[in-house]
């Protein structure tokens, strides 16, 4: 559809925020009938969702602290590995204890585990050393639990793709300037095309704030006050992958205690901080939270002292202030759902809020109930058992893979499951590699770019992983910016596009640019500016849409 | 064996110095990683090609404003108008023929075709003079079908935008087509080395005279390995033909390191290739020997010694956790001592690390711990002061302090 017919559309629902929350209520919501349409400021997975390890919690981190929320991860854990296998890694997960650490607390964690159905096995150190070699040797004590690895990329995508396939609507690069207010009733969004530097209304019955750390203001558009509390944590990302399985510490949860294995790099992060509302958006890593991750990386896998580091990232956590409480001073950590017209008196208006990447789905399943409940459709979920589009029954397994395809199209298979029968193959060009480092075909871009919402090439690399390898984009990009150019026939934007998206790349690597880091900037530096010119080609301002 | 004087790297810098030293009947030996910039190369030479973000027209004039830390200002700048003419003889003597004068800059067409100032540019190779004179108006831009590493809308655009009419005509033949069954073969170093015979390159120029029409100049993407496959094809073609540099691995740069390092051999230089220096022995202010990977504990020993590593690109400079040195000698570095000051929010911003490097006097040479090594000296991208990427004088700053270094050698002997 046109987006000028998406406009003048009226919808059941209206979903703000394209994270993977946003994008599992869309989801649900389209599946049972309703009519949707979701809007994203920036690009799918800009905030949050593409902000943190890439871990498939088991819930063993929370046991002890908090059951419920480790009851909730443990449960939709079993869920993802069936209904999400494609965007899902099976690594399964340590709990070390370091000679520092207090074996005691072993105990209790595996109780705590045990009591809120996870599986949990102590193992004997040798046995630790022996199934993760990159493990600190040093160690007294491991316990394994179901612990994975999983894309919040695709994850996000696959959950909008089967809402478009239900009917729904996404726009990207849509900003809500305010909601449309009419007697006590939400009845819409306005909404800014960054695309085209348009303002238009689209009304809508219900309107769900999926906005993530964002919603706060939303929620003021509509008069209604919710305290969040924004909780910053930051990350490094390994040049190669150090470890097979996740590795996590084994005592109170604490500043980067969890290295997860990521198909070919490794994350370690997180620290953890409250900031001010107003720096929400300024996620510059610093020197003191690259020190700290270091620092404490080590002692899980002591391999990292000699690994490259490619880059650094910060996001933030949607905390909330529990309604219970005045004061503002306990906090949940549990989903957070609202309904305005009971706690403030606006009707048409929901927000979810809180909970975890892990739980995006239960999240999308109480909003969706929510929005139910107020426009009496009476179908039930069914997000738990029908699996998300490239995991369906019958997509091919790891052996196929290996036998009957090339490396583009394993990789392409890995990224998109069943979907990328979609993609062109069918000529030799279609097959020719653009990105080496990822197996990224010609075909998959131009299936990227005209099934998956791909407007510049930052949407291209979250799509397909683009530039996401050691490299950081070091030809591919360019390769990839000459073909996007010559597909929308708009070769100067493109040209603009590529500078933007190398500034992104580099806005990640200037925190830990030293060593090969360093090496590949001034490497990359002198490819784009020496050999050709890129900076006196653009207008060196980088576009806000970029961050 | 002793040698006269012994350079830690081959590329572009330790390649001109080692070729210097040679014609004067030095015995040299260079100890090359086999990394080189050259591998990024344009097929031209800078001598300086901006000042502040604006092009620089007369290169010789505006050297004489540099500041007292650049590599131009410590040789001299009276000597600088010498030493590029003795460079482009140097290349001329080793059969890398270029064009181009160091009084007044030409433009050479960046692979995005942007048009950037530049000192010399490679025979066959597309410059122009003078912007608002353009050679020809109607232009035919070749383009080897599947191959993605000359990005042929922003070329055509960055063309239309100098004033051409540019058509765009994909191509292939059955040598380049076999290349298509490995997904990632079609590099330009790989059609370099299928575009050689008279047969091969009598297939391009079939389709170059069949598909071009009116077009009064013909361009296509720098894939032909030597001056030989480039003055055949321009004999097969009815029009004039130039090329134009494309994405790494770059075929002129591959063509101009072979062609240095062929000569630098015929004159009867030694050049270890794969090898690097690790380490060396000092004795007060004179480096008596290095020890090489490969050579393990047999130290090349000699009475000059020539730094000529490269920046961080080819590791002549390391950046750790905490600081930037000197990893071979750990000699003294000009350099920020905190990390935040290393780099510049914007990646298009100028970079302070792009300036760092070890420091020198005035006559190259090298220092430790505040003292000078009285026979070391250093050359090229591992000096400090300078900025390949801003200022466009990076293979400028390589050949002539090479030479200026060359003369310092020669002298105290």
């Amino acid at each position: 559809m046109v987006t000028e017919d998406i406009y003048n559309k009226e919808y059941d629902v209206i979903i703000v925020g394209g994270g993977v929350t946003g994008a599992g209520t869309a989801r649900d919501c389209a599946l049972r009938g309703l009519s949707v349409l979701l809007v994203e400021r920036n690009d799918y997975s800009t905030g949050a969702t593409g902000r943190n390890h890439g871990l498939m919690h088991s819930g063993a981190r929370y046991a002890v602290t908090d059951g419920e929320s480790a009851r909730e991860c443990i449960s939709e854990n079993m869920i993802l590995r069936r209904i999400a296998r494609h965007c899902v890694e099976e690594t399964d997960g340590l709990f070390i204890t370091l000679p520092e650490d207090d074996l005691a607390y072993q105990r209790t964690f595996v109780e705590a585990c045990q009591s809120a159905g996870i599986r949990a096995d102590i193992i004997d150190p040798e046995e630790a050393r022996r199934i993760e070699p990159a493990v600190n040797p040093d160690l007294i004590g491991a316990v394994r639990i179901p612990d994975a690895s999983i894309d919040p990329f695709r994850l996000t995508i696959a959950n909008l793709l089967d809402a478009r396939m239900h009917g729904a609507e996404a726009l990207n690069h849509h900003e809500v300037e305010g909601l449309i207010l009419n007697q006590g009733r939400v009845e819409g969004v306005k909404l800014f095309n960054k695309l085209k530097g348009e303002h238009v209304e689209v009304r809508g019955r219900v309107v769900v704030n999926a906005a993530g750390i964002w919603g706060q203001r939303i929620a003021e558009m509509a008069g209604c006050k919710i305290s969040m509390f924004p909780a910053r944590g930051a990350l490094l990302i390994f040049g190669h992958r150090v470890n097979q399985m996740v590795i996590n510490r084994c005592r109170k949860p604490a500043n980067a205690d969890i290295l997860v294995p990521d198909d070919t790099v490794c994350v370690i992060g997180t620290t953890s901080d409250r900031i001010p509302i107003e720096t929400v958006d300024d996620m510059r890593v610093t020197r003191e939270e690259v020190d700290i991750l270091l620092k404490e990386g080590i002692k899980l896998a002591p391999s990292l002292a000699t690994t490259r580091v490619i880059r650094a990232y910060a996001g933030v956590r949607p905390l909330v202030a529990s309604d219970d409480d005045p004061s503002g001073r306990s906090i949940s950590r549990g989903i957070v759902c609202l309904d305005h017209a009971k706690r403030d008196g606006v009707e048409g208006f929901i927000t979810i809020t809180g909970g975890k990447m892990m739980t995006y789905r239960l999240m999308g399943e109480i909003a969706t109930n929510a929005v139910c409940a107020k426009l009496g459709n009476t179908a039930a979920c069914v997000t738990a058992a029908q699996p998300l589009p490239g995991s369906e029954e019958g997509a091919p397994s790891q052996s196929d893979l290996t036998k009957r395809y090339s490396f583009g199209q394993r990789a392409a298979i890995g990224r998109h499951g069943s979907l990328a029968a979609r993609i062109e193959k069918d000529n030799d060009i279609d097959n020719a590699l653009v990105c080496e480092c990822e197996g990224v075909t010609v075909g998959e871009i131009k299936y990227a770019v005209q099934q998956l919402h791909v407007h510049n090439l930052v949407n291209l690399r979250r799509r397909t992983r683009v530039g996401m390898g050691t490299c950081q984009g070091k030809l591919c990009s360019c390769r990839a910016a000459s073909l996007m150019g010559e597909m929308s026939h708009d070769v100067k934007r493109a040209q603009q596009d590529l500078a933007s998206f190398l500034d992104e790349r580099w806005k990640g690597m200037r925190p830990v640019a030293w060593g090969d880091t360093l090496r590949e900037a001034q490497l990359t530096a002198a490819i784009y500016e020496g050999l050709c010119g890129l900076d006196m080609a653009v207008n060196t301002q980088g576009k806000e849409d970029q961050q | 064996m002793r040698m006269d004087t012994v350079i830690m790297g081959g590329g572009l810098s330790g390649l001109t110095c080692g070729i210097a030293l040679a014609k004067r009947g030095q015995r040299v030996t260079i100890v090359a990683s086999g990394l080189s910039t050259l591998q990024f190369n344009c097929g031209s030479m800078e001598l300086l090609g901006c000042i502040d973000g604006k092009a620089v027209t007369s290169p010789l004039e505006a050297i004489a404003t540099l500041p007292q830390g650049h590599p131009y200002s410590k040789i001299g700048t009276d000597r600088i108008a010498t030493l590029a003419e003795q460079a482009k003889s140097l290349l001329d003597d080793a059969g890398v023929i270029m064009e181009g004068n160091a009084a007044a800059n030409h433009w050479r067409i960046t692979p995005m075709g942007i048009a950037k100032p530049a000192w010399l540019t490679l025979f066959g190779h597309l410059h122009i003079d003078d912007l608002n004179q353009l050679p020809a108006r109607r232009v035919a831009l070749m383009c080897v079908r599947g191959f993605f590493d000359q990005p042929n809308g922003m070329l055509a655009n960055g063309l239309k935008e100098l004033g051409f009419e540019v058509e765009k005509i994909e191509f292939t033949t059955d040598d380049i087509t076999a290349l298509r069954r490995s997904p990632s073969e079609m590099r330009a170093s790989s059609l370099s080395k299928h575009l050689v015979s008279n047969h091969a390159l009598l297939r391009v120029a079939d389709q170059i005279n069949s598909l071009t029409g009116d077009a009064e100049l013909v361009l296509m993407p720098s894939v032909l390995a030597d001056e030989e496959a480039v003055r055949t094809l321009q004999s097969m073609v009815n029009k004039p033909l130039r090329m134009i540099a494309t994405l790494p691995p770059s075929v002129p740069g591959a063509r101009i390191q072979t062609l240095l390092r062929h000569y630098f051999r015929m004159l009867g230089g030694n050049y270890l290739m794969g090898d690097s220096a690790v380490s060396g022995t000092f004795d007060g202010d004179l480096l008596t020997a290095i020890t090489t990977a490969k050579l393990g504990d047999m130290p090349l020993k000699a009475d000059n010694f020539v730094l000529a590593t490269g920046s961080f690109i080819s590791r002549g400079l390391i950046a750790d956790y905490e600081r930037v040195y000197e990893p071979v000698l750990g000699l003294d570095v000009d350099a920020d001592a905190e990390r935040e000051q290393w780099t510049r929010f914007g990646v298009l911003e100028q970079q302070a690390y792009m300036g760092y490097g070890v420091a020198t006097d005035n006559n190259l040479r090298c220092l430790k711990q505040g003292k000078t090594i009285s026979n070391l000296h250093a050359i090229g991208s591992v000096l400090s002061g300078h900025d390949a990427i801003k200022m466009g004088d990076g293979t400028g700053v390589s050949l002539l302090t090479a030479l200026a270094a060359a003369q310092d050698i020669l002298g105290n002997k």
